[in-house]
């Protein structure tokens, strides 16, 4: 380890260091760390270290120990954590003087300006508007999603692609209930393939690419504190908007980020509203997508799932009692971001993507030919029949809820098929997509779920959320007919 | 450029995992067990997995925003023959955790007692950040202070007198702009001397 060479550089007071040395005494075993270290963690009152503490120098050495921290504490007028603390901001500050030279304080630059602006209610949210529609609507909702899947879907699948594709397994495999397994109706080639490369893949390209530009320009942290107000509401801290913004790009990897909140009941929240009502970015594209193609759709099913989020979060934190959280947030600087950082990035998660997603969906449509040998598959729709039927959806939707068991953006793209194909009407293609949008996203989500929560909490919050989405899609279609009577939309 | 060893266990995806059994298949049959060890911290935005990234060739998914470490990355490289594991950790404010990513930080450094610390700083925030320094040089850790957006502190107007600064706190101090790979060498040849215990910045 280090050269003894080193001297001594910080000092504290002389009652700590007293006791520093007192503490040092009891401690026999190595740590990892110097026993000088461990001392004042332990005057600091760090219970981890405490423990540890016991567990190698037996209770005799932890009540001398807790004896000498518990005669600092009582002695001083401020506590030693308050002590220690200040101590070292002293000469953090000595030392800064001695080697910074800090040239006279610049007026505003453009960039501090630009940064009040994104923040300030009025500016902040129509930045957050424009964002919103040029950025995603425009570029994700219209260009990735109808000129590209278009292309795409029709030109390069349809044309190039599949054509050939079929003839060769009709030559291959004479068998029709085999080669269904490739190019039938949910075949690997013909549903699995394709959604994921015509249909997604654009999507999805269009929106990381979007979601990384406004990344790394440091955007984000101004959002969270743009919507602290909101979030404070609804029982979260600022920082839960972190793991909720992170949920925009990967809910699976936000919700292991909620070990970033304080308290377990921030993390439960925020947990139960990722699984709920954050669309991770590969869905919040193609739900986008989808929903765009009816005229104001976008706005309904943005504002009702919205509803549902501050509803729901609501509910929660008044369910689970708690002291306010404190809002925290680190504003980093605003940066122009390098192409290449982006680039790299994109790449990155479109990679990610590809390799979590085709799989699933290959595995999807395996089963389904599983499922429909064994005609398991017809007693599957027949029983998500009924809550659809139910809600007043037609039979077909069945069929997109069952792929959205598998993944909601799998689901998001059998609706879009069936949009393309004109088979869908708006109010069910709005109900449908809110339905989907409040499913629990996918099985990778859920096993993280488990994994931070628990299964007690994560079969709650997924036996929850599952009744909570038909009802919230009863609730939905009901209201658009009717507003549809008065001709509201 | 060193082999790559991802123990990225961020997303637990079939597709991942598959993913990275393959990778590490492939890295058994190739290497040796590292011969010292690195740990990078800092607290949270001050650019560490960039400067892991520069450091090992591996991708870690990197944001201008605070947080987004949460899990102990590993990566390997070379440095004048030695091959050395390179950790990435979640960012931390002090020794003394408030949340669960740096009591992760922390478990680490105490159970792994790497070779050599390296503390990345925000140049900008020279004061915020020594605290830390502090503390990781009263924890008797072989420390390497990185000082990094060094281009945003000059544009900022901070200017740090950084050979006082490496005889007063007896850490060798290197500036470094991660987002353009700037000192990186100079950070990699520092490393290499702290760990072979002959460090030149002594007095």
């Amino acid at each position: 380890m280090k050269s003894p060479k080193a001297p001594p550089l910080m000092r504290y007071d002389p009652k700590l260091e007293e006791a520093i040395a007192g503490i040092e005494e009891c401690l026999q075993s190595s740590y990892g760390i110097s026993k000088r270290a461990i001392a004042l963690l332990l005057l600091q009152g760090d219970r981890e270290i405490e423990k540890l503490v016991e567990a190698k120098e037996g209770k005799k050495a932890a009540d001398a120990v807790r004896k000498i921290v518990r005669e600092v504490r009582a002695g001083g007028e401020r506590s030693p954590l308050y002590r220690i603390t200040t101590a070292r901001r002293r000469l953090s500050e000595y030392i800064v003087s001695k080697v910074v030279e800090q040239s006279a304080p610049k007026p505003k630059t453009f960039s501090d300006r630009l940064s009040d602006w994104l923040i300030h209610p009025l500016w902040g949210s129509l930045f957050l508007l424009a964002l919103l529609y040029f950025g995603f609507y425009q570029f994700v909702g219209v260009f990735a999603a109808g000129t590209l899947v278009e292309f795409l879907e029709d030109t390069i699948f349809g044309n190039y692609i599949i054509p050939p594709v079929e003839r060769f397994f009709n030559w291959l495999i004479p068998w029709a209930w085999l080669r269904d397994l490739f190019v039938g109706d949910y075949g690997i080639f013909t549903l699995g393939i394709r959604y994921a490369i015509a249909l997604l893949l654009p999507i999805v390209t269009a929106f990381f690419l979007v979601f990384s530009l406004v990344e790394d320009s440091g955007y984000f942290p101004r959002l969270a504190l743009l919507i602290d107000r909101l979030f404070k509401g609804v029982g979260l801290s600022g920082k839960a908007v972190i793991p909720m913004v992170l949920g925009f790009g990967c809910d699976t990897m936000a919700t292991l980020v909620t070990r970033i909140l304080e308290t377990r009941r921030e993390r439960i929240i925020a947990t139960l509203l990722l699984a709920l009502a954050v669309p991770c970015s590969a869905q919040l594209g193609v739900m986008m997508a989808t929903v765009s193609k009816v005229k104001g759709g976008i706005l309904i099913w943005a504002l009702f799932v919205l509803i549902v989020f501050l509803l729901v979060g609501f509910l929660t934190a008044k369910l689970f009692p708690g002291e306010p959280p404190r809002f925290f947030i680190e504003v980093v600087p605003l940066r122009l971001p390098r192409l290449e950082n982006v680039l790299v990035k994109t790449w990155t998660r479109l990679q990610w993507y590809l390799l979590e997603v085709t799989p699933l969906f290959i595995l999807a449509s395996v089963l389904i030919w599983l499922g429909r040998i064994t005609h398991l598959f017809d007693l599957v729709i027949a029983a998500l029949s009924v809550p659809v039927q139910w809600i007043g959806l037609p039979k077909e939707i069945a069929k997109v809820i069952l792929f959205g068991f598998f993944r909601r953006d799998y689901g998001a793209a059998g609706l879009l098929d069936m949009v393309e194909k004109g088979t869908i009407d708006g109010i069910d293609l709005i109900t449908t997509a809110i339905i989907l949008t409040l499913f629990v996203p996918c099985i990778a989500q859920f096993l993280m779920m488990v994994r931070e929560q628990g299964w007690r909490v994560a079969l709650a919050i997924f036996s929850f959320i599952l009744p909570f989405a038909f009802l919230c899609g009863f609730t939905a279609r009901h209201l658009l007919l009717w507003l549809n009577q008065f001709g509201l939309i | 450029m060193a082999h790559q060893d991802k123990q990225v266990s961020v997303r637990r995806s079939l597709g991942v995992r598959i993913w990275a059994w393959w990778s590490k298949m492939r890295q058994k049959s190739l290497e040796a067990p590292p011969q010292k060890r690195v740990a990078i911290v800092g607290s949270p935005n001050v650019g560490k997995s960039l400067i892991f990234n520069r450091l090992t060739g591996i991708y870690v998914t990197v944001s201008n925003y605070p947080g987004t470490t949460v899990e102990v990355f590993r990566g390997r490289t070379y440095i004048d023959g030695v091959l050395y594991e390179i950790v990435d950790t979640p960012g931390m404010y002090s020794l003394l955790p408030s949340s669960e990513e740096e009591r992760v930080a922390r478990r680490l450094l105490m159970e792994e007692r790497p070779d050599v610390v390296v503390h990345v700083v925000d140049a900008k925030n020279l004061e915020r950040m020594l605290p830390l320094t502090l503390q990781l040089i009263e924890a008797d850790f072989s420390l390497v202070l990185a000082l990094n957006m060094m281009d945003e502190a000059k544009k900022a107007g901070v200017q740090i007198d950084t050979e006082l600064l490496t005889n007063i706190l007896c850490v060798p101090v290197v500036p470094v702009v991660a987002t353009t790979g700037q000192g990186i060498e100079q950070l990699r040849r520092v490393i290499h001397e702290v760990a072979q215990g002959s460090p030149t910045y002594a007095i």
